[in-house]
C-alpha cells in the first residue's frame, strides 16, 4: 500500500465537548456534596474543602500548620495509630492548603471505604494537635525551607508573589524559619475552631460511588457541626509601580526569570480570552516563549507563562531558568514577545493550532471521573454555573485575532510587570 | 485487568492494542528499546540527547509538536536507563495524525544540524537544571559510580558530564539513528477509543513501509558482585547533609524483584511504614528519609536516603538505618504488616489503570520485558510473597558488603 507522507491526515474537528453534570445532595447539617459517579475501575476519591485558607487566619502560617496537623492525633488516636489505619487498606489521605482552601483528599479501593469514613470525619472533627507533633512539623518544614532557599526558582516565585501582593497580603506573604518558631498550638485550635465547621465545607465524589456510600457519607460528614461563616481578610494588594529587581544567589549557575503582575480571577468577563492569550504567549509547547527561546535559542530547558487564580485575585507571570550568559538576550526575547502580541495579529494557521489545542486540552479535562471532579471543584468554589464549560468551548472557537490583540494590549504591557531575577 | 490484542507487522515492529470506550481519547506510545545503558562510556547522555532530536522534524514532518497540538493532542517523551519512549494523547478522531508523524521520524529522520545545536544547548541547561544548580543534585552521579564498577548503569541518563554532551557530533547522531530506530526494536501501543481493525489498518499503512533494520545485540559487561563495603565523602555547597546507603539488587525479571519491592514499601511506603514511623517522627533524627529500588531491567539498586535532624550528625543517622535493616534480618515482617502493603500494591495497581497513557506505557515495558500480559499478573505476584521471603532477601541484601554509602556534607 502505497501512502503519501507528504500530504497530513485530516484534522477532525472534535465534535462534542461535555462536562457531565454532577448529581448534588445535600447532606443533614447542610455540606453540598457534589457527586461524579463514573469510570471503568473499582476506586473513589472524596475531597473535602473548606474554607480555612490564609484570608482566614489571625496568624501567619496557621492554615498550612492546622491542614498539615489533622492527622497528626485525635481524642482517640495518635499519629501511628491513623497512619497505620488508611495504610492498612491502600488508602491514601492528603491534607494539601491552597490559598483559599484547605482540603482533605481521600482516594482507596471503592470496597474499603467503609472501614475508613469514621476516621476520616473524626480527623475534621476530633483532632487535638498535639505539642509534640507540632515540634516535629515545624523543625521539618524549616530544614526543607532551608533548602528550598538556595534553589532559584523557588526565591524567584517567592520574591514575585511578594512584590505583586505585598508581604502582609495573605497571597503575598512567604513563609520563614521565624514564623516557623512563633506559632504555637493555641493558634492552630484557634483556626480549626472558628474555620473547620459544616458552614464551611464543600465535598466532591467521584470514581464509582453507591447508595450505600452516600448513606454513610451523610451518617458521618453530615454530623459535623455548624458553625459561624467567617469574613475572609482581604487588604489592598501592593499599590507601588511595578520595579526590576536582581537578588543573585552565591555561585549558581543559572538565572531564575519571573515577570509578572495582578491578573483577573475566572468571574472577569476577559478571563477566557486572556487564557487564549496566555496560551498563544507561553501556555504549552508551541507557545511563543517555548519555540523563541528554547526551540529556537536553546536558552533554556524550560519557559512557560501562567494565570495563577486565587478565589479573590490573581496574578500571572512568565518563569524560566537559563545559563547565567543568556539573561540579557532572554530578557530581550521575552519582552519582544510581550510587544508582538500586542502589535501583530496572530496568524490564522497559528490561532487554528492554538484553539485546536485548548480544545483537545478541555476534552482530556473531562475524561475520566477524577478529572471531571477536579473541573466539577473549580466551578463551584468560585460560584460559577457549570454551563461556564460550554461557553469557555464557544468562546475559543469563536475568538478573532483582533480580540486577541486587544486583549494583549490591556494586559501585557511591559511597564506593568514586574521582573525579577535570581 | 488491561484486555489487549498483541500482533506483528512484516518488518518487525510489535503492536499491541487495548480498548477503551469509555473516554473520547487515545494514547500512542511508542517504546524503542534503547537506553543510556547502551551508550559508549565516553558518550554518555547521548540516549537522551537523541529523544531531544527526535523532535527536530523528518522527512515530510518539519516540526513534530504543531500537527499534534493542530489535532488538538499533546505529546512527550522521556528516556532511562533501559529505554526511551515517546507518547502522544489526542481525541480518538485524529488519532492518524500520530500514526503519520511517529511512523515518519521512525522512517527518515532529519540530521539537521541546526536542531542539534539548538537541542545540545537545551539539553546543558537541563544538565543545570536538574542536576548542577540543585541542592544534592549530583547525589545520583555519585551513587552510581560508586555502586557499579563495570555495568553501564554507573552513569546517570542525563550523563557523566556535561562535556559528554557537548561533544556529540551529526555522525553520532546518524549511527545511533540507524542502529537502534528501526521498527523491529520498536513497540507500539495503542489505548483508548480504538478498535483492533483500524489499528491494524493504521499500522500497516504508515509503519508497515518502513524497512527492517538489523536488530541491534546487546552485549552488556556484567556487574561483579561487590564483596566490599563502599564509600564517598562528598563535600558540597548544601544547607544540611545527606546520606545514601545503596544496596545491590536483582534485576527486573528477578524473581525476587517483588519481595525486593515490598521490602521497599516496608522500610518506607507512607506514614506507618518504620523508617518514616521510627527514625523520623518517634526518635526524631531524620527530617526526611526514604527507600526505593530503581527498577532497572538489569541488576539495580534499593536506595535508602535521608537528611539528618538538626544536631544528629550523619553516623549516628546511618546507625539507626542499620539497626531497622537488622531488624528484617533477624525478625519476620508480621503477617498483618505484609498484609498491609499487598493492599496498597492493589490499589495502586487498580489507579493506574484509569489513565490510558499509563496502560499504554505499562503494556508496553511489560512487551519489552517478555510478554505485555505480565501487566495483569503483577497483582499475583505481590500476593505470592511471604514474610519468609522477605527474611530470606532482607538477609541477602542488607550487608555491610553490599552496602555503597554517600555521605553528603555541608560546607561550611
Amino acid at each position: 500500500m502505497q501512502v503519501d507522507r507528504t500530504i497530513a491526515p485530516p484534522i477532525h474537528l472534535i465534535s462534542k465537548i461535555e462536562l457531565p453534570t454532577p448529581e448534588r445532595i445535600v447532606l443533614s447539617n447542610g455540606i453540598p456534596v457534589y457527586i461524579s459517579n463514573m469510570g471503568t475501575q473499582e476506586v473513589m476519591k472524596l475531597q473535602i474543602a473548606i474554607k480555612a485558607g490564609r484570608p482566614y487566619e489571625d496568624t501567619q502560617m496557621a492554615a498550612r500548620a492546622t491542614g498539615r496537623m489533622l492527622r497528626e492525633g485525635t481524642k482517640r488516636l495518635n499519629s501511628a495509630e491513623i497512619a497505620e489505619a488508611f495504610d492498612f487498606y491502600g488508602a491514601s489521605l492528603s491534607l494539601p492548603t491552597s490559598l483559599d482552601y484547605s482540603s482533605l483528599v481521600y482516594y482507596s479501593m471503592t470496597k474499603h471505604f467503609p472501614k475508613l469514613i469514621s476516621l476520616v470525619t473524626e480527623l475534621l472533627t476530633q483532632p487535638v494537635f498535639p505539642e509534640k507533633e507540632l515540634t516535629t512539623f515545624k523543625e521539618n518544614s524549616k530544614r526543607r525551607l532551608q533548602i528550598d532557599l538556595t534553589k532559584n526558582d523557588v526565591v524567584a516565585y517567592r520574591k514575585i508573589t511578594e512584590l505583586i501582593f505585598g508581604d502582609a497580603h495573605p497571597y503575598g506573604y512567604n513563609s520563614t524559619a521565624e514564623k516557623y518558631d512563633r506559632i504555637q498550638r493555641k493558634d492552630l485550635v484557634q483556626h480549626f475552631q472558628k474555620n473547620f465547621h459544616a458552614n464551611h465545607c464543600v465535598i466532591f465524589l467521584s470514581g464509582k460511588i453507591n447508595e450505600s456510600i452516600l448513606q454513610l457519607i451523610d451518617q458521618h460528614l453530615g454530623q459535623i457541626p455548624a458553625g459561624i461563616v467567617q469574613t475572609p481578610f482581604f487588604p489592598t494588594p501592593n499599590t507601588a509601580p511595578p520595579q526590576k529587581s536582581q537578588f543573585f544567589l552565591p555561585n549558581s549557575l543559572q538565572k531564575a526569570i519571573r515577570i509578572g503582575k495582578r491578573s483577573m480571577t475566572r468571574n472577569h468577563p476577559d478571563y477566557i480570552g486572556f487564557m487564549v492569550v496566555n496560551t498563544i504567549l507561553g501556555g504549552y509547547f508551541g507557545s511563543r516563549l517555548m519555540m523563541n527561546i528554547r526551540e529556537d535559542k536553546g536558552y533554556t530547558y524550560n519557559i512557560y507563562s501562567l494565570q495563577d487564580t486565587m478565589q479573590q485575585d490573581a496574578c500571572f507571570y512568565i518563569s524560566t531558568e537559563v545559563g547565567n550568559e543568556f539573561l540579557k538576550p532572554t530578557l530581550k526575547e521575552i519582552y519582544l514577545e510581550l510587544d508582538r502580541l500586542q502589535t501583530d495579529l496572530v496568524p490564522t494557521e497559528e490561532l487554528e493550532m492554538v484553539k485546536n489545542y485548548l480544545l483537545g486540552n478541555m476534552l482530556n479535562m473531562v475524561d475520566g471521573p477524577f478529572k471531571v471532579t477536579n473541573v466539577v471543584k473549580t466551578f463551584v468554589l468560585e460560584n460559577r454555573p457549570f454551563e461556564g464549560f460550554q461557553q469557555m468551548v464557544d468562546l475559543i472557537r469563536s475568538i478573532s485575532a483582533q480580540e486577541i490583540r486587544d486583549l494583549a494590549q490591556k494586559y501585557l504591557k511591559a511597564a506593568d510587570m514586574w521582573e525579577v531575577v535570581v | 485487568m488491561i484486555q489487549f490484542e498483541r500482533f506483528e507487522l512484516e518488518n518487525g515492529l510489535k503492536v499491541i492494542v487495548h480498548e477503551d470506550n469509555s473516554t473520547p481519547m487515545v494514547a500512542v506510545n511508542v517504546l524503542y528499546d534503547v537506553g543510556a545503558r547502551d551508550e559508549s562510556p565516553d558518550k554518555t547522555g547521548f540516549a537522551h540527547l537523541f529523544e531531544h532530536l527526535m523532535f527536530g522534524g523528518s522527512l515530510n514532518v518539519p516540526n513534530f509538536d504543531m500537527p499534534i497540538q493542530l489535532a488538538g493532542g499533546e505529546n512527550n517523551a522521556f528516556t532511562n536507563n533501559d529505554i526511551t519512549n515517546f507518547y502522544d494523547t489526542l481525541p480518538a478522531e485524529n488519532i492518524e495524525t500520530a500514526f503519520w508523524l511517529e511512523s515518519d521520524r521512525m522512517m527518515s529522520l532529519n540530521f539537521s544540524k541546526k536542531s542539534l545545536e539548538t537541542q545540545r544547548k537545551v539539553v546543558l541547561e537541563e544538565f543545570k537544571e536538574t542536576c548542577l544548580n540543585q541542592p544534592y543534585g549530583d547525589a545520583w552521579h555519585h551513587i552510581a559510580d560508586v555502586a557499579y564498577r563495570k555495568h553501564p548503569y554507573r552513569w546517570p541518563t542525563i550523563g557523566k558530564t556535561p562535556q559528554h554532551v557537548e561533544n556529540a557530533t551529526l555522525e553520532d547522531v546518524k549511527h545511533f539513528f540507524y542502529k537502534y530506530y528501526c521498527p523491529n526494536n520498536a513497540i507500539l501501543t495503542v489505548a483508548g477509543n480504538v478498535n483492533i481493525a483500524q489499528v491494524k489498518t493504521l499500522s500497516e499503512k504508515w509503519f508497515g513501509p518502513i524497512p527492517a533494520g538489523v536488530t541491534p545485540k546487546r552485549k552488556l559487561p556484567r556487574e561483579p558482585i561487590q564483596r566490599k563495603f563502599q564509600q564517598r565523602t562528598q563535600k558540597a555547597k548544601v544547607p544540611i547533609d545527606a546520606l545514601y546507603l545503596a544496596f545491590h539488587i536483582g534485576g527486573r525479571k528477578d524473581e525476587d524483584y517483588y519481595v525486593t519491592d515490598l521490602i521497599s514499601d516496608v522500610l518506607s511506603n507512607g506514614g506507618s511504614s518504620r523508617l518514616y514511623r521510627k527514625l523520623l517522627k518517634d526518635q526524631q533524627l531524620f527530617s526526611s528519609i526514604d527507600a526505593y529500588i530503581t527498577g532497572n531491567i538489569d541488576p539495580g539498586l534499593l536506595i535508602i536516603e535521608g537528611k539528618p535532624a538538626e544536631g544528629v550528625t550523619l553516623e549516628v543517622a546511618e546507625k539507626a538505618i542499620w539497626k531497622e535493616l537488622r531488624l528484617l534480618r533477624n525478625q519476620l515482617v508480621p503477617e498483618k504488616e505484609l498484609l498491609k502493603y499487598k493492599h496498597k500494591i492493589e490499589s495502586a495497581l487498580t489507579f493506574s489503570e484509569v489513565s490510558i497513557l499509563n496502560k499504554a506505557i505499562n503494556l508496553a515495558f511489560y512487551e519489552l520485558l517478555g510478554d505485555a500480559n505480565l501487566a495483569n499478573l503483577e497483582g499475583q505476584k505481590y500476593s505470592a510473597v511471604t514474610s519468609e521471603d522477605i527474611h530470606r532477601v532482607a538477609r541477602k541484601i542488607f550487608t555491610k558488603s553490599n552496602c555503597s554509602k554517600i555521605f553528603y556534607q555541608a560546607e561550611e
